[in-house]
C-alpha cells in the first residue's frame, strides 16, 4: 500500500503537526502576547501592592496591622467566610445533588436561578437586602420593632456573601455529579448500605475533589467581595468594615502604608487559596 | 421458587416498559432474561433487585413477598455493566464493603474476601485500586463484591457487555463454575443469543416488554413458538406454507414436520428453517433430505467454520413463498454448510442448484400473512400500505398480498377469485363495512382486520368473545397479535344487564377462567373487567373511551352478522380483528 502512494504525498509539508518556520513564530508571538498581557495587567499590580505596603519598612507594615480597626476588619472578613463557606457548601450539594440526580419539574429554573448571582452586578445583589431588610424596606419595620439589625451588621454582610458565592460549589459539582452517574450509590445500595452511609462512603468520597474545588472558590470570592458588602455593611469602622471595605477607607485617608498591608494580607489570603487550589486539582487528577 | 414474579408491570411515561411478566426461577437455577435493547430485561432485573418499583404486581423471593421491601433489604448480589466499583476503595475494601455495613468483624472479613477473591481467581490483588485492573479484572472484583454478603440471588445486568471477546469468554466460564459451585440462584441479563445459549439453564426471551417464550436453550432452538424467538435466536428462514394432513406444503412439494402442529384443519401456517436445516446439492437426485425447489445461489462468504449462503429461489408458481419477502426480488433463503459439506459440493455464486430441507418446524402461531381485500386492485394496493397494517406485517416479518373482489358486500354475489382466504384478510374501515365483514366471513375467511384509516400502534387490546367455539381461537390470536403489539392486553366480560343482580359472582367466575386459559394455554396475561349490557354497545362505548385502542372479537355464529355489528365497525376508527370459527 504505502509504496502506491504517489511519491508527492511523502514530502507534504502542510501536513498539520509539522514544525515549519511560520508555525514556530505564531506558537512565540501568541506566547509573548499572553506573557505581556498578564504582565501588565496582573504582576505589575500585585508587585505595587507589597512594594507600598513595604514601602516605609517592615516596622511600618507590620505596625498597621495593630491598629485594632484592622484587626477587627480582619477578625469580620475570617468569620463571615467560615460562616458562609459551609453553609453554601451545604446549600451546593443538596442542589446538585437534587439537579443531577432527580427529573422534576422547574429543574431548568433552578439552574438558572443558581446562575443568577454570577449575572448580576454584586452592587445590586447588596440593594436587594437593603430593599428587603432596610429601615424603610419590606421588612424594616418589623425589625425595628423587634430590635433585630440586619443592615449595616454582620447578618446583612453574611446574607450578602452569601448570595453573591452561593453559585460555586454547586456549579463545580453538578457537572461532575451527572458525569459520575449513579451506579456505585445503586451498587451501595444493593449491598445493603442505607441513605446516610451511602452518602458519606460513597458519594462523598467520589465527588470530593470538585467538592474540595468549588469550597475554595466559594472561599476566595467570600474574602474578596466587595461590591455587595459595601452596599449593606454601612462602613462602620471596627464593627461592620471587611477587609476589602477597610482598604478602601484607609486609601481615602491618605493612608497608603496602611491601606496596602492590609491589601497584601487579603492578597496573600488568596494566594494560599490558590495554592490549595492548585494541590487540590493536581492530586484530584493523579487519583482519577 | 427462589425468584417469583407475578404479573410484574411497569410503565415509563404511559407506554409498559415491563408487560404483564409472570415468571418462577428453581432454586440454584441460571435463568437468562434475553431481549434487544429496549425490550425491558433491565428493568425487570432492576426491579427485582428493588432499584426500580413497580406499578403492578408482585416480586418474592425464596417465598418472601419483597414488592415493597427497600433495595439494601433484598439481600440480592447485583453486577452492573460498568462494573460500578467504589473507584476511591482498593479491591479489598470494595468487597469488604456489604460485610462492614453488616458490622463484621475484621478478622472474619479478610478470611471472606480471601475465599471470594481465590473464587474469582484474583488472589493477591486486595490492596490494587479499581483504575489499576483490567476489565475483565474489575468485573471480577464487582462479582465477588456482590456475592460477599451471601444474596440468595445474584443477578447480573449485561456483566460482559464492555470486554474484548476473549476476555469475555473466560469471565463466562469463571461465572458459570462460581455459580455452580455455590448453586446460587442466578439472574442474567444480555442481548447475546450466544452467552445465553452458553450460560442458560433456561432463557426466557423478551420483546416489547413482554416475556415471550422460556425453556432450555436447545428446546427454544428447535421448537420456538413465535417468529420473534425463532429469528432472535439464531437465524431462521420463515416460510409460509399450509399445513395439510400430509405434512407442511411448501409451494408444490409437500415435507414431513418435526412435530405435528396442534389442530387436523388444513391451514396457512408459518414454518420455520434453520439455515443449517438446508441442504444444497447438483440435483434434485442427490439430495439426501425433502426436495423444496430450486434456487440460484447469490452470494457466498465464508465465516470460518461455516461457510454461509444465500440462495434465491425460483420463480413460479410451484416456488415457497417466504414470508419475509414482502414481494421484493432480495429476499432469498438463508444456508450455512459445515467444512465436510463444502468439500463434498463446491459452489460459486451464480450457480443453480437443487435445495432440500432436513428438517421443518411449524410455529402455532395463527397469525400468519395478511391479505389486503378491497373492491379493486387500486384499493386494494392503497390498503396494504395502511400504516398499522404495514407495521404489523413488518414486525411479524410477513408479507401481505393482495385481492380483488368487485363485488365485495354484494349479496349472493360469489368470491372473484376461486382460491381459498389464506391468513388474515384486512378490509378498510367504511359505512358498510359490517356487511362486507359478514360478505367474507361467509366465503370462508377465518380471521378479518378492519382497519381505520388512521389507525395508530394500539396501546391496548381488548379481547372478547362471542360463543365458546370462538374461545380458544381468539385467544390464540390474540397472544399472537400481543407478541408484536407493545400493548396491554384486556379481557372484557360483558353480561346482560339483569345478571348483574342476579348472579354476580357467576361473572366473576367466567372472567377468571378466561384469564387462567390465556396464560396457560396461550402464554398471555391479559387484565380483565367486567361490564354490562348489549355486547356490541359495550364495546364501542369501550373502544371510544380511550384512543390508540384496538378490539380483539371472536365470533361463533354469523346471524344477524351485519346487524349487530354495525355499531362497533361501520366508521370505526378503532381496528378490530375479528376472529371467526363456527361451531362444528
Amino acid at each position: 500500500m504505502a509504496a502506491a502512494l504517489p511519491a508527492a504525498l511523502a514530502g507534504d509539508a502542510t501536513r498539520p503537526g509539522q514544525h515549519t518556520r511560520l508555525h514556530s513564530l505564531v506558537r512565540w508571538l501568541f506566547i509573548a502576547v499572553s506573557l505581556t498581557f498578564l504582565a501588565a495587567v496582573l504582576l505589575a499590580p500585585l508587585v505595587t501592592v507589597f512594594v507600598t505596603a513595604l514601602e516605609r519598612g517592615l516596622q511600618a507594615y507590620l505596625h498597621s496591622f495593630a491598629n485594632p480597626d484592622t484587626a477587627a476588619a480582619v477578625r469580620l472578613t475570617l468569620t463571615t467566610a467560615l460562616v458562609v463557606v459551609p453553609i453554601n457548601t451545604m446549600f451546593g450539594l443538596a442542589a446538585a445533588w437534587a439537579i443531577a440526580k432527580f427529573e422534576f419539574r422547574g429543574k431548568s429554573i433552578l439552574i438558572t436561578l443558581i446562575d443568577l448571582p454570577l449575572a448580576i452586578s454584586p452592587v445590586i445583589s447588596g440593594m436587594i437586602f437593603v430593599l428587603l431588610f432596610g429601615l424603610h424596606g419590606w421588612f424594616g419595620v418589623w425589625l425595628r420593632e423587634h430590635d433585630l439589625s440586619i443592615i449595616f451588621a454582620l447578618p446583612g454582610i453574611m446574607l450578602a456573601t452569601m448570595f453573591v458565592t452561593f453559585p460555586y460549589v454547586a456549579r463545580e459539582l453538578i457537572p461532575l455529579m451527572q458525569q459520575l452517574g449513579n451506579d456505585e450509590e445503586e451498587a451501595a445500595i444493593t449491598l445493603g448500605a442505607g441513605g446516610w452511609m451511602t452518602f458519606f462512603r460513597v458519594t462523598l468520597p467520589k465527588i470530593r475533589w470538585g467538592l474540595l474545588y468549588g469550597v475554595v472558590l466559594c472561599n476566595a470570592r467570600a474574602m474578596g467581595e466587595f461590591g455587595a458588602v459595601s452596599v449593606v455593611s454601612g462602613h462602620i469602622r471596627g464593627l461592620t468594615n471587611t477587609m476589602p471595605l477597610h482598604i478602601e477607607i484607609l486609601y481615602n485617608e491618605y493612608n497608603f502604608v496602611g491601606a496596602f498591608a492590609v491589601a497584601s494580607l487579603l492578597t496573600l489570603l488568596a494566594a494560599l487559596t490558590l495554592v490549595v487550589k492548585t494541590l487540590v486539582e493536581r492530586t484530584g487528577y493523579r487519583r482519577r | 421458587m427462589s425468584i417469583t414474579l407475578d404479573q410484574v408491570t411497569k410503565h415509563y411515561a404511559g407506554a409498559p416498559v415491563v408487560n404483564d411478566v409472570s415468571l418462577d426461577i428453581g432454586d440454584g437455577e441460571f435463568f437468562v432474561l434475553l431481549g434487544p435493547s429496549g425490550s425491558g430485561k433491565s428493568t425487570l432485573l432492576r426491579a427485582i433487585a428493588g432499584l426500580s418499583g413497580v406499578d403492578h404486581g408482585r416480586i418474592a423471593l425464596h417465598g418472601r413477598d419483597v414488592t415493597h421491601v427497600a433495595a439494601r433489604k433484598r439481600g440480592v448480589g447485583l453486577v452492573f455493566q460498568n462494573y460500578a466499583l467504589f473507584r476511591h476503595m482498593t479491591v479489598a475494601e470494595n468487597i469488604e464493603f456489604a460485610l462492614r455495613v453488616r458490622h463484621m468483624r475484621a478478622q472474619a472479613r479478610r478470611q471472606r474476601r480471601q475465599e471470594l477473591l481465590r473464587l474469582v481467581a484474583l488472589e493477591g490483588l486486595d490492596q490494587r485500586l479499581p483504575a489499576q485492573l483490567s476489565g475483565g479484572q474489575q468485573q471480577r472484583v464487582a462479582v465477588a463484591r456482590a456475592l460477599a454478603h451471601k444474596p440468595e440471588v445474584l443477578l447480573l445486568d449485561e456483566p460482559f457487555g464492555a470486554l474484548d471477546a476473549k476476555i469475555r469468554e473466560e469471565l463466562r466460564r469463571t461465572i458459570r463454575q462460581v455459580q455452580r459451585e455455590l448453586g446460587i440462584t442466578t439472574v442474567l441479563v444480555t442481548h447475546d443469543q450466544e452467552e445465553a445459549f452458553a450460560m442458560a439453564d433456561r432463557i426466557g426471551v423478551m420483546n416489547l416488554g413482554r416475556l415471550l417464550e422460556m425453556g432450555a436453550p436447545h428446546d427454544l432452538y428447535s421448537r420456538p413458538a413465535t417468529r420473534f424467538v425463532a429469528t432472535f435466536l439464531g437465524a431462521a428462514n420463515l416460510i409460509l406454507a399450509r399445513c395439510t394432513p400430509d405434512g407442511v406444503q411448501m409451494g408444490a412439494n409437500t415435507v414431513a414436520a418435526a412435530e405435528r402442529p396442534p389442530g387436523v384443519e388444513e391451514r396457512e401456517v408459518v414454518a420455520v428453517v434453520r439455515p443449517e436445516e438446508v441442504e444444497v446439492a447438483a440435483s434434485r437426485d442427490a439430495l439426501s433430505s425433502a426436495y423444496l425447489a430450486r434456487g440460484v445461489v447469490n452470494e457466498v462468504v465464508f465465516t470460518g467454520a461455516l461457510e454461509s449462503l444465500r440462495v434465491r429461489l425460483e420463480d413460479g408458481a410451484q416456488a415457497p413463498l417466504l414470508a419475509q419477502a414482502n414481494g421484493d426480488a432480495g429476499a432469498s433463503l438463508l444456508v450455512t454448510r459445515t467444512r465436510h459439506e463444502q468439500r463434498g459440493f463446491e459452489i460459486h455464486p451464480g450457480q443453480s442448484v437443487a435445495i432440500g430441507v432436513r428438517r421443518v418446524h411449524v410455529l402455532p402461531t395463527p397469525l400468519s400473512s395478511f391479505t389486503a381485500c378491497a373492491a379493486s386492485a387500486a384499493l386494494a394496493d392503497a390498503l396494504s400500505r395502511q400504516p398499522l397494517l404495514a407495521e404489523l406485517a413488518e414486525r411479524m416479518k410477513t408479507r401481505i398480498a393482495m385481492r380483488a373482489e368487485p363485488q365485495l358486500g354484494v349479496p349472493d354475489a360469489a368470491c372473484a377469485a376461486d382460491s381459498p382466504f389464506v391468513g388474515t384478510t384486512a378490509i378498510a374501515s367504511q359505512t358498510d363495512c359490517a356487511q362486507r365483514a359478514e360478505w367474507l366471513l361467509r366465503r370462508g375467511a377465518k380471521d378479518l382486520l378492519v382497519l381505520p384509516e388512521q389507525a395508530a400502534v394500539p396501546q391496548r387490546v381488548l379481547i372478547h368473545w362471542m360463543g365458546e367455539a370462538a374461545r380458544s381461537a381468539t385467544l390464540a390470536a390474540s397472544a399472537s397479535a400481543l407478541r408484536h403489539l407493545s400493548a396491554e392486553a384486556v379481557y372484557v366480560g360483558i353480561f346482560p344487564e339483569q345478571s348483574a343482580s342476579a348472579h354476580p359472582q357467576h361473572g366473576m367466575r367466567e372472567l377468571l377462567d378466561a384469564r387462567s386459559e390465556a396464560q396457560l394455554a396461550h402464554g398471555l396475561e391479559m387484565r380483565t373487567e367486567l361490564r354490562f349490557g348489549d355486547v356490541a354497545q359495550q364495546l364501542a362505548r369501550r373502544l371510544a373511551e380511550a384512543p390508540a385502542q384496538m378490539l380483539i372479537v371472536g365470533v361463533a355464529e354469523l346471524t344477524r352478522f351485519a346487524e349487530r355489528f354495525r355499531g362497533l365497525l361501520d366508521g370505526g376508527q378503532w381496528p378490530v380483528l375479528i376472529v371467526y370459527r363456527g361451531s362444528p
